[in-house]
């Protein structure tokens, strides 16, 4: 048991490692120049040195992999090159964008995929049943920023209802802030809610066939009390795993969705970055991420084995 | 996220008329035709500019319209057919081939260190949210067509790895493998001649279902711009120019989504009704 | 100057007192949130290129000694005003007296000489330092003088000193501008909410006339649907430059709105490498300009009408001539011309993309353009750091098309080692007898020579001006509609 935990550990640690090597050498490669950027087409070389100078780019690689990993460690994530601010301010900044989006997406995703699972198990091979998967085949084809645009030619500029884009901002009042962010945490939740309808039907179509299950029935339970007091909880387990590793797939999600909908947010911060060269932010940014996937991939992993000691020895 | 476990395998039915094969080869088989007839045919020169017919709608002349250039969007969604498909072929075909060998290698010694270093490569490789990667590539590398092709292709790596390895390690258990081994053939040659062909069949059906996948994400790259150029029409890049003519001419958003969509449904119906097909054998080699 | 600020000031004060009896209204009206497209990325302007630095602090936060009109004339300032001694190199400044930064700093001549030292120091990121590398001595014989002394005569000299790279700092606060901008203008900074807006307040310390605004926000929005519809509710009362010209028409026909299309330093050029084979021959970029057919260029583009460029100047300036008609759109002779210089069939080649809308969808049809004669241009599209690297610094590029926003830079012609290299002693010699040449009339000849040139040797594809599309709510006025700098002085603005 201390062994497989103790193995899991130095495993994320070299995960974790290896993502950042990877992250930094990366950027290594990425061809320009930090410094021409900011300072523009007449910039004078001896301008250009002495701001490299002041972004600490003269320095050996090595050298700078390590004080970045140090920096994090210490919570230092260095200054942005674009806008001179601690990069850890810029994504407290635009963090208030993305985790409202994403929360809103999964309790979106929850609420419309979960229901709709369970209405299809229980109405088994009936038209109901029909009727979802259907659903969820559509929600897994169309795109999510297609949708996302799609809404926005409905709602925004059809209807009128919604911004076409943009965030006022929260404090233009939290009703501003999400009518906002309602349309894209729509986009962003539609293929989420068709995996989980999928996966909620099958799962709890697996449980109804269980020993304990039939028990109930035999003991003379009334269907609806059978499916929501011992079948709805065992069923979930495998939904809730489901929502821990689409994790990932909802931040890549989040970023393509934060470009549609011009939102400020951390998906909008990584691509921007990226286009302006501004590779500090870009080098926390996808840490953070990945850092964050692969967290989630070993909490996962991590409850498993606990759970079923065969993954243990398994894996 | 597999199929309803309890949908009762239908062994009576011949597979190729399930609805969900017939729908998703009727689908792709709408796309594939498109893409092949582009190349003898298109209403106009997809390239073709005449900017004084710009931003026209579904007509007669031009059946979706024209874009910003005067180009006809008809032709230019069969052209990009071509495109989509080029790069599910590429993408897949570079994670199928790349990631059954590693899956392959992998399972010859179970626990040993090859295996370890190919599985936690693919699980380091599937922990990075794959818009990431790819952006991260094409930065590097610069946008385009082939830059996309492997972007994609390493997001497919560890999806063949892990499934051909965990279909691989029960081959291995069985007895013919060790008759094979007292013959004399070594690892690569048994992996080659007994394990690669009961792997075979999972994999193909995973592929079609990757295939969709891969151009749903080729489509996302090209709207950010990091996909398939110009002057070559893509989907993508169709629907990320149509957003700023939204207001005006609110066709060009939807045809090219639409486009996305059919292709990725079509191959996800085909994988699903394969699946049905190959599962029952599954079951039985298992 | 004062004359014309007086007029409007009088104006606006009429205008005014006229609405005394809605003293609601009138309250109401004494803010503004202009719209822009794109963020600055600090407040800095003496440090760093990005223009929108220069535009919303030029002449709102920071001063010069002079200062730059909408007609794109140079005005006093900070400077009251000037002489220039007949030996043209000594410049001495008359300063203006009672101007004090927003944190009670009296501003003296010593804050000039250290601005322009700092300027030029080892350490300076000033992203135009070339403009001060003229000045050999910096004097101040009394708080309210400084003299200049310059190495030789420099007749852009004080054009120069109106851009935001030449704005006056004090020794205190000048390292913390970036986030803390502190100058001599009539607004000052209140708060900078990153990603979203800016916050200005009227100075009430200031020197000059005090503007009618007390209070000014700038919002970013990057996102063209997100700026229609912003305008369209409301939510800003302007945006300095329409980045979606695709919704002229309906934002034309809202009766709450008015748009008007102005002119800017801007020339977009399908930029091509002189020193490489094919494009050193003469007859090929002949071939090229003879291909080129602005209007249609400008109308994929724009979708409506634009100023069209033959020569790399800007309409805005007095000695502009219109050149457009020196290679006309002729196919069968850009054909001949290929043939003479040996590509018969045509050739390949790239043409390397900025990300700015106008680069792309320019370059799309530019290609579509050389295809009618056989010249396949592939398209290569670049983030603007890689753009920087490879084309501008890397000089590794056959085409490209590129918006030249600095005004008056005609001169980049006469550097060698510029990115498109063009070599010709004959221009070189041209623009050194400008720079030394005092007499506007005789620079101004001077200029359309050089106009010919540039568009007789077909240098680059000269296509058109970037359009300014300003878009203001319909009581809204005094917003610049040209710009012969990029920038929107606040104290200019205000409310019907």
């Amino acid at each position: 048991m201390l062994s497989f935990l103790a193995r899991r550990c130095v495993a994320l640690v070299a995960t974790l490692l290896g993502a950042a090597l990877v992250i930094f050498v990366a950027l290594e490669v990425l061809p320009g120049d930090p410094a021409a950027v900011t300072l523009g087409l007449n910039a004078a070389p001896e301008a250009l040195a002495a701001l490299r100078l002041e972004m600490g780019l003269d320095k050996p690689a090595p050298v700078r992999f390590l004080a970045w990993i140090s920096g994090i460690l210490t919570g230092d994530l260095g200054l942005s090159y674009t806008y001179r601010v601690p990069v850890a301010q810029l994504i407290g900044e635009r963090m208030a964008v993305t985790l409202p989006l994403a929360l809103a997406a999964i309790i979106l995703a929850t609420s419309i995929g979960v229901p709709l699972g369970l209405l299809a198990a229980a109405n088994h091979n009936r038209p109901t049943d029909a009727a979802v998967m259907i659903f969820a085949q559509l929600g897994l084809a169309v795109p999510n920023f297609w949708f996302g645009l799609l809404l926005v030619l409905l709602f925004a500029i059809g209807l009128g209802w919604f911004p076409a884009g943009g965030f006022p901002g929260w404090q233009a009042g939290p009703a501003a802030a999400v009518k906002a962010l309602l349309l894209p945490a729509f986009a962003l939740a539609l293929p989420q809610a068709a995996i989980l309808a999928r996966v909620t039907r099958s799962s709890m179509l697996d449980t109804l066939q269980e020993d304990f299950v039939r028990t109930a029935r035999a003991k003379g339970l009334a269907e609806p009390v059978t499916v929501v007091r011992h079948a709805l909880r065992n069923a979930l387990i495998p939904v809730v795993t489901i929502m821990g590793l689409q994790f990932s797939v909802l931040i890549a999600g989040a970023i393509i969705i934060e470009n549609v909908f011009a939102l400020p947010g951390l998906g909008r911060l990584v691509f921007q970055s990226i286009t302006q060269h501004d590779l500090i932010v870009v080098k926390d940014l996808v840490m953070l991420f990945a850092g964050l996937a692969i967290l989630v991939n070993f909490a996962v992993e991590l409850v498993y084995g606990l759970i079923d000691p065969r993954l243990r020895e398994a894996s | 996220m597999t199929r309803a476990g309890a949908s009762a395998p239908v062994p009576a039915k011949r597979w190729w008329t399930g609805p969900s094969f017939l729908i998703g080869f009727a689908l792709t088989g709408v796309i594939v035709a498109g893409a092949l007839l582009s190349y003898v045919w298109t209403p106009y020169p997809p390239t073709q500019m005449m900017i004084l017919n710009r931003l026209k709608p579904p007509s007669a002349t031009n059946w979706f319209g024209t874009d910003q250039f005067g180009r006809d969007v008809f032709s230019m969604i069969m052209v990009g057919a071509r495109n989509s498909l080029a790069v599910g072929l590429g993408a897949v075909g570079f994670g199928l081939v790349l990631g059954t060998t590693l899956g392959l290698l992998a399972a010859i010694r179970r626990d040993g260190f090859l295996d370890n270093l190919i599985m936690r490569t693919a699980d380091f490789t599937h922990a990075f949210p794959a818009v990431l990667t790819a952006i991260m590539i094409t930065a590097i590398a610069g946008p385009g067509m082939l830059n996309a092709i492997v972007a994609i292709g390493i997001l497919n790596l560890p999806y063949f790895a892990r499934l051909a390895r965990g279909v691989a390690i029960q081959v291995w258990t069985r007895d013919y493998i060790q008759a094979a081994r007292a013959a004399g053939l070594d690892n690569v040659q048994i992996s080659v001649r007994h394990v690669l062909p009961n792997v075979a069949g999972v994999i193909v059906v995973q592929a079609t279902i990757q295939f969709a996948l891969a151009i749903l994400a080729e489509a996302g790259l090209s709207y950010l711009g990091l996909g398939t150029q110009p002057p070559n029409p893509s989907w993508g890049r169709m629907l990320n120019e149509a957003q700023t003519f939204m207001a005006v001419q609110p066709w060009l958003a939807i045809f090219p989504g639409a486009a996305i969509a059919i292709a990725v449904l079509g191959f996800n119906l085909l994988g699903d009704g394969l699946r049905d097909a190959i599962d029952p054998r599954l079951r039985r080699s298992r | 100057m004062t004359t014309r600020r007086d007029l409007l000031a009088g104006a606006g004060a009429a205008a005014l007192a006229a609405q005394l009896p809605l003293v609601a209204l009138a309250q109401a009206k004494d803010s503004v949130i202009i719209a822009m497209t794109l963020e600055p990325p600090t407040l800095d302007p003496t440090s760093g290129a990005a223009q929108a630095i220069r535009e919303v602090t030029l002449q709102n936060i920071f001063e010069g000694l002079v200062k730059m009109d909408r007609t794109g004339k140079i005005v006093p300032c900070l400077a009251e005003s000037w002489e220039i001694a007949p030996d043209n190199v000594t410049y001495s400044f008359k300063l203006r007296r009672g101007a004090t930064f927003h944190d009670g700093t009296p501003f003296s001549s010593e804050q000039v000489r250290f601005s322009f030292e700092r300027a030029v120091a080892p350490e300076s990121t000033n992203a135009q330092r070339q403009l001060f590398t003229p000045i050999t001595e910096i004097t101040t014989p009394d708080p309210g003088t400084v003299v200049i002394r310059l190495k030789q005569p420099t007749a852009t000299f004080l054009y120069g000193l109106a851009w935001g790279d030449a704005v006056i700092v004090a020794p205190a606060s000048a390292a913390n501008n970036k986030t803390n901008p502190i100058g001599t203008g009539p607004f000052k900074f209140v708060r900078w909410n990153r990603g979203d807006r800016l916050e200005f307040e009227r100075f009430d310390g200031y020197w000059g006339e005090k503007p009618t605004l007390a209070k000014a926000t700038f919002r970013f929005i990057a996102d063209p649907q997100a700026q229609v519809a912003a305008l369209r509710a409301g939510d800003v009362h302007a945006q300095t430059n329409l980045s979606a010209p695709e919704a002229v028409p309906q934002l034309k026909a809202d009766p709450k709105l008015k748009v008007s299309f102005g002119k800017t330093e801007g020339e977009v050029i399908l930029a091509i490498n002189n020193a490489k084979a094919p494009f050193n021959d003469l007859r090929v970029r002949q071939a090229i300009a003879h291909v080129l057919d602005r209007k249609t260029i400008a109308l994929g583009v724009y979708g409506f009408d634009v100023d069209l460029i033959g020569s790399h100047f800007s309409p805005l300036h007095p000695a502009y001539i219109d050149l457009t008609a020196t290679y006309p759109v002729d196919i069968p002779k850009a054909k001949a011309l290929l043939a003479a210089a040996g590509f018969p069939n045509g050739f390949s080649c790239t043409l390397k993309l900025p990300p700015p809308t106008y680069a792309r969808r320019s370059g799309e049809i530019i290609a579509a353009l050389l295809a009618q004669i056989g010249i396949n241009a592939s398209i290569e599209p670049l983030e603007f750091p890689q753009w920087l690297e490879r084309v501008f610094r890397g000089k590794d590029f056959d085409l490209s098309v590129i918006a030249h926003t600095e005004p008056l830079d005609i001169n980049i012609y006469a550097r060698d080692d510029y990115y498109f290299q063009y070599k010709n002693p004959e221009f070189k010699a041209l623009m050194a007898k400008i720079d030394v040449t005092l007499d506007e009339g005789q620079r101004n000849e001077m200029y359309r020579q050089a106009q010919r040139i540039l568009a007789r040797d077909a240098v680059n594809g000269f296509l058109f001006i970037l359009p300014k599309i300003t878009v203001t709510a319909a009581g809204l006025d005094g917003m610049w509609t040209d710009w012969p700098l990029p920038i929107t002085p606040l104290a200019e603005v205000r409310w019907r």
